[in-house]
């Protein structure tokens, strides 16, 4: 039936068409994309989600908007992105929906312009951001206002805590009505630093998993393209690469640079390209030998285009299944650095970081505190694994039918 | 067709391939029946069904996705199909032997051309001897060096210990004609067994089956998309198109006067350096291509791309049959000569 | 003196070397193309005629230089092709298109057929928008296909459309010499007709010259204005297609003339009953499965060859002309 509906609209099934067919099959797939994507939106709306300043409060008669005068600039940053990446998927998606009028014209965006569409958006939303950016730290408690009756009425956030807010008085305390999971040991609402850590753990993933995807894929392209001498010398270095020991350079690198989230990621992706340049490599070598890529090269088309355009397509699959393993072995391997210590520095909140907390606190032994951060960590791994899972069965059967 | 003692009858089959674009009606309502002796020609383009039969009276048919729906299959008396899976066994490899179209991957290539052929003949001799089982064994391995010699590979002691990859794919075809004809079967069904091969080889190929089939006295389901092959080595033909057989005559009958019109189609294709004038430089055609199901064409289901049918209703709407024009000639067209 | 041939090839060699050992040291050459030598003028095609690892499709992809060529010349259109620097053979590769055997290989199955058509377009004539669209639209009109076709990606299409589509890549940029290396082997035989239809009517309407590589003597005499039969790297008998057929020489051509089952008995066959294959130790023209790696003395068919002497294993016959059949030329002893 969708076979004639397409015969009808005379598009045909892309790759990635095909793939999302035999993907959203099984509901335990759907299921772990749905987490995975409520995980995005917390992250990227974390400071909406879980603030101490309300959306609006009214103070004398005034109405103030003291959530978004605070917002940071990597606050901004992240919506900006967001924004970006939805506006390219949105515009491929009507590429490919307007792609031939009926008098035969192309009706595409092309790739440069939806880049610059992109851009223009990310500029513009930047531009603002130096407008909006508050000049100094405004450390009113505005819960206080309320109570005492100066402000009337305010909105809050769902999770009406700071991730920074103190608060002394309310320390250690179980889960309750006020806190729905409870307060650590200085009195900050775990569930907001449970959002506001889920930030952290997601970046390092693909930040890593980013830099090892660009770096082995380029890497893995001209090995596997050249093969010969390049190749000889090329897979040495890359074992010796591999060869290098992640955790204890990131350890060392602590000790030379400044404690800092793009550091970690920046390290785990340069020492994790290796398993994607040997995928590549392989596929391109298998590759190399195809009608179609000795067509190309026969038709006098520039290297680039052969290496990115034509062979790079056909490659891909398993550097998407390795991606998500990387993204999961990535968010715990800095779970596990900043347990022991030397991932992000406090006051940033990070699920190892909690995990450790919970675990050191002297005295009773405060459940909570490890539970819940544990339990974000173990879901979140087990997702994207699932995800790699679901993404390797889709894409190897599917592959033969469509070529 | 001549009327000796029947090997093989088909009655009937239909199979089918459950995929999840819908169902692929492979084979539908196909009959014919292969005499003693004789060389029956399957002939057919890619996609219409031929090599499902095959598989069907083997029962090779992949599970769940494909499926025996319909008919049967008498093969010495017997119903193939209502037969256990351990009966069937002794029948494949033993009664009744195939070999495939490409050499190279039907061939393990872990294990020697010799152990291979030896496995054959020790898995069915095994109920019929009681010897102690490593004579059974040295004795299988001297009977497959006789049968490459047989299938006329020189120096088969010696080749006898090679590996499938050292083999041209000539000799690898061979190879499987040994482990297919190790048991005397009655009956060997040879799928494609030339199209992967050079033509000379191919003719060599063609030339060992014809021989072996006047020692063994076997009957040969030959299943080929080349009609010159058909018309030098069947006895008897039957074209398929689109899953149905179209028309089933004696050899000489069929390629003397064609009935239907693809038949005919057909032979016109084919370049013939002696009917026309080379310099005219055009072939003829079918125009349009072999329909892909699901779903085929209403009625005859050649009728598109037939010069009557396109233009009679009768055609466009209503299914012909395979009846039988004259005695021992079946056409399903109704335009044929009645 | 402008030279009347489009596309000369003298004496091109393409050696692969074999390594073996630990340390992988060049033991010996599978020579793949033994000197070949042949020319085409504009306008004609040339068959070359061969059974499968006789090295026909290496010669192919050393004319363009897909494949480095060990040694010899090949001139196209007054340009020495194997030494031309980058630029050049740019330049050239607009004018020699390829037309590829495997369908289903020869199609990359991630972009669609406007992609596949389109992009050479796009690189080397800067097309873009909708003037690439309605050129591409042009091209699927000439081979036979509708422009609604444009967005579908390979799997979608049957064998045949498939080649079509390899086709329409081979025309785009208006190339004056197309090689098609086995173009219709993987096609059913209804459909073989049409493309081969196809391939002349646009060798007609676009003035191209071809260079038609098969393994079927039935196809190449309908086809070839003159064709060339190959062995094992050499070639061994070429001639104007219509003397070639009435009359084949060398024994090689004979077998294989023999060896073409026929539906009717004149089609073909003449009385060469003489011309069955010894059977050896060398089965096959494979030259992947030369056992050794020394240069053989003598003439490749030798060891199959009904006719042999002994001066054939001595030393390899050349190719000359029979004095009274002009432009039909032998490689044998015999004559």
């Amino acid at each position: 039936m969708r076979k004639q509906a397409e015969e009808k609209t005379n598009w045909g099934a892309s790759y990635g068409e095909l793939i999302w067919r035999q993907f959203s099959k099984s509901w335990l797939n759907i299921g772990c994309l749905i987490f995975v994507v409520f995980l995005f939106l917390v992250a990227i709306f974390a400071p909406f989600l879980a603030n101490d300043k309300p959306f609006v409060i009214r103070i004398e008669g005034k109405l103030y908007f003291p959530l978004f005068k605070n917002l940071q600039p990597v606050d901004y940053g992240i919506l900006l992105a967001a924004i970006g990446g939805l506006s390219q998927l949105l515009l491929i998606r009507n590429e490919r929906r307007n792609r031939l009028t009926k008098d035969g014209s192309v009706n595409g965006y092309g790739c440069a312009t939806r880049l610059g569409i992109s851009c223009a958006i990310i500029f513009a939303g930047t531009a603002l951001v130096f407008v909006l950016i508050p000049r100094r730290l405004d450390a009113t408690d505005y819960k206080i206002m309320v109570a005492s009756g100066k402000a009337t009425t305010a909105i809050f956030a769902p999770v009406p805590y700071g991730k920074t807010r103190t608060n002394l008085v309310a320390r250690q305390q179980p889960p309750s009505g006020q806190h729905w999971l409870g307060t650590d040991d200085v009195g900050c609402d775990v569930l907001c630093r449970l959002i506001h850590g889920s930030r952290v753990s997601l970046s390092v993933g693909f930040v890593a998993v980013g830099i090892s995807s660009i770096i082995g894929i380029v890497i893995g392209a001209i090995l596997g393209y050249f093969g010969g001498k390049v190749d000889f010398i090329g897979m040495r270095v890359v074992e010796a690469v591999m060869a290098i020991p992640v955790f204890f350079l990131i350890i060392t690198a602590v000790a030379f640079f400044p404690r800092s989230l793009l550091n970690m990621a920046i390290i785990i992706g340069i020492t994790s390209w290796t398993g994607n340049a040997r995928f590549i490599r392989a596929e391109f070598l298998k590759l190399r030998r195809q009608d179609f890529v000795q067509a190309a090269v026969s038709l006098g088309l520039p290297l680039r285009s052969i290496l990115f355009r034509h062979m790079l397509p056909n490659a891909i699959a398993p550097v998407l299944v390795n991606a998500t393993f990387g993204i999961s072995g990535a968010i715990f391997i800095e779970a596990a650095l900043s347990f022991l210590g030397f991932g992000v520095a406090p006051p940033t909140p990070s699920w190892g970081q909690m995990l450790s907390l919970g675990v050191s606190t002297t005295g009773r032994f405060l459940w909570w505190l490890t539970l819940f951060p544990g339990l974000a960590i173990f879901l979140t791994v087990l997702a994207y694994n699932l995800l790699g899972d679901g993404l390797r069965d889709a894409l190897d059967p599917r592959l033969s039918k469509a070529i | 067709m001549n009327r000796d003692e029947i090997l093989l009858s088909v009655q009937d089959l239909s199979a089918s391939f459950f995929t999840e674009d819908g169902v692929i009606r492979a084979v539908q309502n196909v009959s014919f029946s292969v005499s003693k002796g004789r060389t029956f020609a399957l002939v057919g383009e890619s996609g219409c069904g031929k090599s499902t039969i095959a598989l069907s009276i083997l029962r090779l048919v992949q599970q769940p996705q494909g499926k025996i729906v319909s008919g049967e299959i008498v093969f010495e008396g017997q119903n193939l199909l209502r037969l256990r899976e351990k009966q069937m066994r002794q029948i494949r490899g033993n009664k009744i032997a195939m070999i495939f179209a490409e050499p190279m991957t039907s061939l393990n290539p872990v294990y020697t051309v010799g152990d291979q052929i030896a496995e054959a003949i020790k898995i069915h001799q095994k109920k019929n001897t009681n010897q102690a089982s490593r004579k059974a064994g040295a004795q299988a391995w001297e009977d497959a060096v006789e049968l490459l010699r047989t299938v006329g590979i020189a120096n088969p002691e010696q080749r006898a210990h090679e590996y499938p990859h050292q083999l041209s794919g000539g000799m690898q075809q061979r190879v499987m004609i040994a482990m297919a004809i190790s048991c005397e079967p009655k009956l060997l069904i040879a799928d494609e067994p030339t199209t992967a091969l050079d033509v000379t080889t191919g003719a060599a190929i063609l030339d060992l089956l014809d021989e072996l089939q006047k020692q063994n006295g076997m009957s040969i389901l030959l299943i080929t998309h080349d009609l010159a092959v058909v018309a030098e080595r069947a006895d008897d033909v039957a074209v398929m198109y689109a899953s149905q057989i179209v028309e089933m005559a004696d050899s000489q009958q069929l390629f003397a006067a064609p009935f239907h019109p693809y038949t005919r189609g057909l032979l016109r294709c084919l370049p013939r350096s002696s009917i026309s004038n080379p310099r005219s430089r055009r072939l003829q055609t079918i125009p349009g291509a072999v329909p892909q199901p699901p779903p085929f064409p209403s009625g005859c289901k050649f009728h598109p791309r037939c010069r009557i049918g396109c233009n009679d209703n009768r055609c466009q709407t209503v299914e012909p049959e395979l009846r039988q024009v004259q005695p021992g000639r079946y056409v399903a067209c109704w335009h044929a000569p009645a | 003196m402008r030279n009347e041939y489009l596309l000369q090839v003298d004496n091109l060699k393409t050696y692969f070397p074999i390594k073996k050992g630990l340390l992988r040291r060049t033991a010996g050459f599978v020579r793949a193309v033994d000197g070949i030598s042949f020319a085409i003028r504009a306008g004609q095609t040339l068959g070359l005629v061969g059974e499968s690892g006789c090295g026909k499709t290496t010669v192919a992809r050393s004319i363009i230089r897909l494949v480095p060529a060990t040694a010899g010349r090949v001139i196209f259109d007054q340009t020495d092709v194997l030494s031309a620097d980058r630029a050049k053979l740019r330049q050239l590769r607009k004018q020699i298109s390829l037309i590829f055997q495997d369908i289903s290989g020869s199609l990359n199955p991630r972009m669609t057929v406007s992609s596949i058509i389109g992009e050479p377009l796009k690189v080397h004539k800067g097309m873009t928008g909708r003037q690439l669209n309605e050129r591409v639209a042009t091209l699927l009109c000439e081979v036979g296909l509708t422009p609604d076709h444009i967005n579908r990606y390979p799997h979608q299409f049957s064998g045949g459309q498939r080649q079509r589509i390899g086709i329409a890549r081979a025309l785009a940029l208006q190339p004056k010499l197309v090689i098609a290396d086995e173009p219709t082997s993987a096609v059913d035989v209804s459909i073989q007709s049409q493309i081969l239809n196809l391939l002349k009517d646009l060798q007609e309407k676009f003035a191209l010259t071809y260079l038609f590589i098969t393994h079927d003597l039935a196809v190449v005499e309908f086809f070839a204005d003159y064709v060339a039969v190959m062995y094992m790297g050499r070639i061994v008998e070429q001639g104007p297609a219509a003397e070639l057929y009435r009359n084949p020489l060398h024994p090689y051509t004979r077998t294989l003339l023999s060896a073409i089952p026929q539906v009717y008995i004149d089609d073909f066959r003449l009385t060469i009953d003489d011309c069955k294959p010894v059977l050896s130790e060398v089965e096959g023209s494979k030259i992947e499965n030369q056992k050794s790696e020394i240069k053989p003395a003598g003439c490749t068919f030798g060891p199959r060859c009904p006719w042999r002497q002994n001066n054939c294993f001595k030393q390899m016959p050349q190719l000359q002309q029979i004095c009274n059949h002009k432009g039909h030329f032998v490689a044998c002893w015999k004559y």
